[in-house]
């Protein structure tokens, strides 16, 4: 019997080959929750009215989702930016921050103490603002493709739909750094008295006071909806295609500024 | 979930891996997936949601024996510590089926073997090594490509 001298071509999808590492760390990251899960249903401790794997589950959905949607935008980065060496150091410090993040706040569900505000000890103290810089580096690869994707002419993407994944990959570095920076000046992120519990469906923000967790909700998905912004100017006339993607991401501006008045004069959104 | 629910649930799922090696000539690839990755990463879960959940609040550690059966105090810890026995033993128990078959040792031997690792894991490998090496001392004069 001889063997098959020839293996078959292994199946690739679009993403892993566009970016193979965001991808696959995307899928990893999504993948680490299963233990979590388990955790979450044997394990009956609480944190602020919630369920202590509540929050490392939620940074786990949205950091997948936040990935995911960086390996989706490569296909559309320069020829050729993401296979130097350059970028590849930049990615590995990018993933050992956000898996430096997560290993923070589910080793803090683990231990049954806070992540974030958690200046309980001098060794809590010292790691909230170490994240703070991690968070901000994490979230300074939409800045990067932002701007790459920007100055690539040859995406062969639509002007509107080109000009709102640009600009809203940079708009979600600028607002989320806005946002997370006034979010992390107070204790918590409440603003405001009487805090009775009563919250969104998994979102959790509060629904009697302000919540600085929700403009930077909205502030972090300016790359999903700008983009869906992009696809919906292409039913106008041409002449109108790209004004309305700028007025698009004008309004999303405002609407992330007036979350933030909202939250920080103690008021919830919803 | 109870610790005595998720116990039973355990060794259940440990059992129906075993009678899989035990019966794997009927069905070896199936056989050895199921008791060398399901069965394993299931029990391997379980463990991992334990420790996360109730290792901060344990008492003991790893350093000292006081301090390891200081563990065993914790009934959800000794849970874990049982999947943790259920899951390797089992993992082991694929790999003993799965290289007596590519070595072409016949299942009535490898089934003795796979009874001590289901009982008790270690002796059950070192059985499977000495029963290898006695079969054939000196692999590295075997001509290539023979089991």
């Amino acid at each position: 019997m001889t063997p098959a001298l020839t293996l078959p071509a292994r199946p690739t999808l679009r993403l892993w080959d566009a970016a193979p590492a965001l991808s696959a760390f995307a899928l990893l990251v999504a993948l680490a929750a299963i233990p979590l899960l388990a955790a979450a249903a044997l394990d009956p401790r609480s944190l602020q009215g919630e369920g202590i794997w509540v929050k490392p589950l939620k940074f786990h959905l949205a950091l997948t989702v936040y990935f995911a949607t960086l390996a989706i935008f490569a296909r559309w980065m320069p020829a050729g930016m993401m296979e130097t060496r350059g970028w590849r150091i930049y990615q590995a410090v990018i993933i050992a921050c956000t898996v430096g993040e997560l290993l923070w706040i589910g080793g803090a569900a683990a231990l049954g103490t806070a992540s974030h505000f958690n200046l309980s000890s001098p060794a809590w103290a010292m790691l909230y603002p170490l994240m703070g810089v991690f968070a901000v580096t994490l979230t300074s690869m939409t800045l990067v493709m932002g701007m790459a994707i920007w100055r690539n002419t040859a995406t062969g993407l639509p002007a509107p739909v080109h000009l709102s994944v640009a600009l809203g990959l940079v708009l979600t570095f600028v607002l989320t750094v806005l946002a997370a920076s006034i979010l992390a000046q107070g204790t918590g992120h409440l603003v405001g008295t009487p805090v009775t519990g009563a919250r969104l469906p998994l979102l959790g923000w509060s629904r009697e006071v302000g919540d600085l967790r929700a403009p930077h909700f909205l502030a972090t998905h300016a790359m999903h909806v700008l983009p869906l912004a992009g696809l919906s100017a292409l039913a106008l006339p041409s002449r109108a295609q790209v004004p309305a993607v700028w007025i698009a991401a004008a309004a999303f501006c405002a609407l992330v500024l007036w979350a933030l008045a909202t939250s920080l004069a103690g008021r919830p959104l919803v | 979930m109870p610790t005595d629910t998720l116990f039973s649930l355990a060794n259940s799922a440990a059992l129906l891996g075993w009678t899989a090696l035990a019966l794997s000539p009927l069905a070896p690839r199936p056989a050895v997936m199921l008791a060398g990755r399901i069965i394993p990463l299931a029990l391997a879960t379980l463990y991992t949601g334990l420790v996360l959940a109730f290792w901060s609040g344990a008492e003991g550690g790893f350093s000292t024996l006081p301090d390891v059966m200081a563990l065993f105090r914790t009934p959800e810890i000794t849970l874990a510590g049982w999947a943790h026995y259920l899951a390797f033993d089992l993992f082991v128990g694929a790999w003993v089926a799965q290289t007596a078959r590519s070595e072409g040792i016949p299942h009535y031997q490898t089934l003795p073997l796979l009874l001590l690792t289901f009982l008790f894991g270690p002796a059950g490998f070192l059985a499977t090594q000495l029963l290898r090496t006695a079969r054939s001392p000196f692999p590295s004069l075997q001509p290539k490509g023979q089991p």
